[in-house]
């Protein structure tokens, strides 16, 4: 059983292994299934493939067992496919709002690639999305009249996205500052966010419409006319032109990681903080801007929220938009093309899985299973797919799916 | 007066007791190197567990079985995930706790019927030393099932203190694994080990939300608890004692949504559900302790060369 440690494959996995003892070259529990050898060429072959494969197994084992768990609620496959593909694409009306879920989450996604560049996790798109929305609904409902109807929305979103930022760079000043890790810190701010939402619509001070009689629900009141995202044209369907602006968000971005300096400078903060500066690079400040960034693309999201049918801002505005949109973003690995076609998957998905329960009797989080298996599946094989082709090709911030080596070791100060 | 801060001590006290325990466990998994951000998905799928068990069987320790053995079993997970497969732990997680929120709130669809009769713990007066005014109330009036909980805490810790081996293996695991591997500690079995106590605990310590505090279950029942111990474990400097301190504050911070109200001051809602989070905030940007996390906290250890 010697072999195994000698093969290639090992010697591959870092620069020599000082502090192996060397009469121990067989050790009783081998560091897991990673370390095996491939036999012979078509081993090589297939794990040169294993970045492809490894999260494609995960995507369609996660799928089966969401398949399972749809059975066990009393749906036939057969019935369960049906309802699902109906409720994805069985309708203009069903292929419109799954764009428009594609849009929100592509966004969040956007936002999260810009800060993981950084190699930022931003954990925190639902509070954001919840902060954008409130400063959306704010504006969309109190602008006086005499403001021009052509700079009302774009008004809103830009609010939108300003309130998003400013709860972003509450973590991103914490991380600077005092080395605050920004998973933490965002993750808590999910929370502070989602209350300061309830606080916005029960509160009739703040945000919550006139109350008439006891049945005056807890929610806005209207965003006015103007606000309103327009509808791209397609008979019969709800889709909004928020997929055009999150196409162009994305693009941008890309644009920027990939075409500038500042790209550049990003990718080498990402890649080794004490690099970075030494070479020069203002680290505190991109890694502030980064994160900040992240949350301006959550919280435009969560302007576009609002500004969608039915217009007004309730507690339940953002049913998990924004841990779909981590999962968008951590499942695209810092391709932004990726993004898009997984942000259209989990949109459809995410509509499908609505009408899964209208049709079929499966309750709606099925979904939310099926996205969280989906990321523990592609988490936990990365030491098969990160590895090889971190050794191949160093560009890609080590923090993909990965273990982090410095970026997060701090949890406190 | 006096009635009051009883009243909003007893609150502090009995929703204090799950982050307490949940977080002496945590406390444990990151002194041995792991950080594991799955307690609030433990937490939840110990207190759906339990609510099944114990509805199904009729008997509240049964609840407290199943909710034990849920938590143990996301526990495996989260080890395999974070130990033997070195995969990011905060990542993994993160996707373990959207995994038990969803996957509970499927199961109370299928398995629980609204308004059942759920067997749980009813609160038990410790003669003569309840009577006492304000302790007595607030120490000696809480349910078995709490008492029996921090006595498994103060076990735990004296267990893992730094006067024992196990405490001590724990230790060099989180701070320098390479060399305890070569002084002879099994490291990946003392860390997937310590995933298992945090499961353990963050089960029971929804298990007791659940059967002695609410009795029943509703969806995300949690709702966030579960960062609020890891929370108290960074906010505790990483010691029991300050571990402890920092449960009871953020059971002080979340119990001031039910008494406030009840003393007819007029707070937003809102404003008091954010509270918690908000000093939990305050707490990791250190403003309340400095101190260092062990130094291999997160970092996966291989046997073979660097840990990755």
């Amino acid at each position: 059983m010697t072999a195994p440690l000698s093969s290639p494959t090992a010697a591959t996995t870092g620069p020599g292994p000082s502090a192996r003892p060397g009469s121990r070259s067989a050790p009783p529990r081998p560091p897991g299934p990673a370390a095996r050898p491939a036999r012979g060429a078509t081993g090589d072959r297939l794990r040169s493939l294993a970045p492809v494969l490894v999260p494609l197994a995960a995507v369609l084992g996660a799928l089966a067992i969401s398949t399972v768990l749809a059975v066990l609620a009393g749906a036939t496959p057969a019935e369960a496919a049906a309802a699902l593909w109906e409720g994805m694409v069985g309708t203009p009306y069903a292929i419109g709002s799954s764009v428009n879920v594609a849009a929100v989450l592509l966004l969040v996604a956007t936002g999260f690639l810009v800060a993981h560049r950084a190699g930022l996790v931003n954990v925190g798109g639902e509070g954001q999305i919840c902060l954008g929305a409130v400063g959306a609904t704010a504006v969309g409902t109190m602008l006086p009249a005499s403001v021009p109807a052509v700079l009302t929305l774009p008004l809103v979103l830009l609010v939108a996205a300003l309130c998003g930022a400013a709860w972003g760079s509450i973590a991103a000043g914490l991380a600077v500052r005092r080395g605050v890790s920004e998973v933490i810190t965002t993750l808590l701010l999910n929370f502070v966010g989602a209350a300061v939402l309830v606080l916005a619509v029960h509160e009739e001070a703040l945000l919550r419409q006139p109350v008439t009689s006891s049945e005056t629900l807890p929610q806005s009141a209207p965003l006015v006319e103007a606000a309103h995202l327009p509808l791209l044209g397609v008979p019969d369907s709800p889709a909004t032109v928020a997929v055009v602006l999150a196409l162009a968000a994305a693009a941008v971005a890309s644009l920027v990681l990939r075409r500038t300096a500042t790209g550049i400078r990003l990718a080498a903060v990402g890649q080794s903080r004490p690099a970075a500066l030494r070479l020069g690079v203002p680290v505190d400040r991109l890694r502030f801007s980064a994160l900040t960034t992240a949350g301006a693309g959550a919280g435009l999201a969560g302007g576009v929220l609002v500004a969608s049918a039915p217009h007004v801002l309730d507690d339940g505005l953002s049913s998990g938009y924004g841990f779909s949109g981590l999962v968008v973003g951590l499942l695209a690995r810092g391709s932004f093309t990726a993004a898009v076609g997984i942000a259209t998957a989990l949109g459809f998905l995410v509509s499908g899985g609505i009408n899964l329960q209208l049709a079929a009797g499966v309750p709606a989080s099925i979904t939310q299973i099926t996205e969280s298996l989906i990321i523990i599946g592609v988490a936990g094989t990365a030491i098969w797919s990160v590895r090889r082709s971190r050794t191949r090709r160093r560009a890609a911030p080590r923090t993909a799916l990965g273990s982090t080596a410095t970026a997060r070791t701090e949890v406190s100060s | 007066m006096m009635l009051t801060l009883t009243d909003l001590l007893v609150a502090s006290i009995a929703l204090a007791v799950p982050v307490l325990v949940a977080a002496s466990g945590e406390l444990v998994g990151e002194r041995a190197g792991v950080l594991t951000m799955s307690v609030e998905g433990m937490m939840l799928t110990g207190a759906f567990a339990a609510v099944v068990g114990a509805t199904s069987s009729g008997s509240a320790l049964v609840g407290v079985a199943c909710g034990a053995l849920a938590g143990l079993l996301v526990g495996v997970l989260q080890a395999v995930l974070s130990v033997t497969l070195r995969a990011d732990q905060i990542v993994t997680g993160i996707a373990a706790n959207a995994l038990a929120l969803a996957g509970t709130t499927f199961g109370a669809r299928l398995l629980l019927e609204r308004g059942t009769e759920v067997p749980g713990f009813a609160r038990v007066a410790v003669p003569v030393l309840s009577e006492i005014p304000v302790i007595g109330p607030v120490l000696f009036r809480q349910t078995g099932l709490a008492y029996a909980l921090i006595a498994t805490v103060v076990v735990l810790g004296v267990l893992t203190s730094r006067r024992t081996g196990w405490g001590l293996a724990v230790d060099a695991a989180g701070e320098d694994a390479a060399s305890a591997d070569r002084s002879g500690i099994a490291v990946l079995r003392v860390r997937f080990g310590a995933v298992l106590v945090v499961g353990l605990l963050s089960g029971l310590a929804g298990t007791q939300l659940a059967l002695s505090e609410v009795h029943t279950f509703t969806d995300n029942m949690t709702a966030g608890v579960g960062y609020l111990a890891v929370v108290a474990v960074i906010a505790g400097s990483w010691r029991p004692v300050g571990v402890a301190v920092a449960a009871l504050v953020f059971g002080l911070a979340q119990a001031l949504q039910f008494t406030l109200p009840a003393l007819g001051v007029d707070v937003p809602f809102a404003l008091l559900v954010m509270l918690p989070y908000v000093l939990a905030l305050l707490a990791v940007a250190g403003l309340v302790s400095h101190s260092r996390p062990p130094s291999g906290l997160t970092k996966p250890f291989v046997r073979l060369g660097r840990a990755t």
